[in-house]
């Protein structure tokens, strides 16, 4: 359909020659169904091993070329679903294809903020306490800095998680954070045991969103909230034909130049292309049982936030 | 103030200073010093596939799913939850090499 578009199309047609070989040798299971890698067909098994190498090899580098790519501006995006979600303290979030930890980390501060100032207002309403109260309210532990919040980061790629977790160290946070290795379609959790779901920039990459879909309902508490941050589709045509041109022409080259990479980012601005826009991904949301679904356009399109909740 | 300092023990381990772990030469899976699973997930964990409990095996440093006979290890204190890294705990003894394709 689009044959124009992609001059590195035989590139990637001879590395999948390899990895279908690769994968019937590893798996010995029938391929499965036909599916898309960024423009491509090819099947299942094949786009699951094809984009966990993309990430394998872009993991050490996706936060430089993420500021590169949006200008810092993902960093924007973030920070808005944030707020959107709210966390107050003693919230479980649960962060699927968090790999290398951007929501988690602002879910730490968000908490860890809320958790000041509700720890200030206690201390403002409670001048007139008898002794007693207050020692009473020292032993029962209550100045825990988060609040008992804690947030999970699942992930089917080993090198996101080791990025993310090396940031984690490196930017100081431990406490209340722990991360899994983790298929978004078979999600290794308990039944109703988080408070929000949050995938960002990721359910674009699972191969049966379907399925991921079912999982992060199953997973999460009655009354829980399902928040979803992923590039979307620009319904303005001459924003649009601006967002192809800086797409196809200069994300694959800033790929190249930063991460030694032309071929992953091909993949990305492709995958975004082959995305469900707007209204698809929400009546998608809708059939995994999720209420009041409704999504929030930034920047006219490129991200939405779709957002449901589980009642 | 005691709490935090030993979370933060528990998620600086890393650096190998695990927390009463014993080396496990064994093991062979990288460092060498396998690194404790955050207790507090074993709230949420189940196996994938049949959503059912798990038991932490200290001594492999695994997550044993009896029913189905199958575990999942443990590497880098980060469990690695799929199907596929799991291998089977029947008929074949646990010495064998815990590195999985």
């Amino acid at each position: 359909a689009a044959a124009g578009l992609c001059p590195y199309r035989a590139l990637l047609a001879r590395r999948g020659g390899a990895l279908r070989a690769l994968c019937g040798s590893v798996r010995g299971l029938a391929a499965g169904p036909e599916t898309h890698f960024g423009f491509q067909t090819v099947t299942e098994a094949e786009r699951r091993e094809k984009i966990y190498h993309v990430f394998e090899n872009v993991a050490k580098k996706y936060d430089v070329m993420n500021d590169s790519m949006t200008l810092g501006v993902h960093r924007l995006w973030k920070d808005i679903l944030l707020h959107k979600m709210n966390p107050s303290p003693g919230t479980l979030l649960l962060d699927v294809a968090g790999g290398t930890g951007d929501i988690a980390f602002r879910f730490i501060n968000y908490v860890r903020s809320a958790r000041e100032r509700q720890l200030q207002q206690k201390l403002k309403h409670h001048q007139n306490l008898s002794w007693q109260e207050i020692s009473e309210s020292y032993q029962e532990d209550k100045f825990k800095s988060l609040g008992d919040s804690q947030v999970v980061v699942c992930d089917i790629n080993k090198e996101m998680l080791k990025v993310g977790k090396e940031k984690a160290q490196h930017l100081g946070y431990s406490e209340g954070l722990s991360w899994v290795l983790g298929d978004a379609e078979e999600l290794p959790f308990d039944d109703d045991k988080f408070d929000v779901y949050t995938i960002a920039f990721g359910i674009r990459n699972v191969t049966r969103i379907d399925l991921a879909l079912q999982e992060a309902y199953r997973v999460l508490k009655p009354g829980g909230r399902f928040l979803c941050l992923e590039f979307s589709h620009v319904s303005n045509p001459l924003l649009s034909r601006l967002y192809d041109l800086y797409s196809f022409q200069v994300i694959p080259v800033l790929g190249e130049v930063i991460a030694g990479d032309w071929k992953s980012y091909q993949y990305l601005v492709e995958s975004i292309r082959r995305f469900p826009p707007q209204e698809e991904l929400k009546a998608m949301i809708e059939d995994a049982g999720f209420f009041k679904v409704d999504y929030q356009n930034l920047n006219s399109g490129i991200v939405a936030i779709h957002s449901g909740f589980k009642l | 103030a005691a709490v935090l300092r030993r979370a933060a023990a528990g998620g600086r381990a890393a650096s190998g200073e695990g927390q009463g772990q014993d080396p496990d030469p064994g093991q062979g899976s990288g460092s060498g010093r396998p690194q404790p699973l955050e207790p507090s997930l074993l709230r949420f964990l189940v196996c994938p596939l049949s959503k059912r409990p798990l038991r932490y095996e200290e001594a492999t440093n695994e997550l044993i799913n009896e029913e189905l006979g199958i575990a999942y290890p443990i590497i880098d204190g980060i469990p690695n939850m799929i199907p596929e890294a799991a291998r089977t705990t029947r008929k074949k003894p646990p010495a064998e090499g815990s590195k999985q394709p």
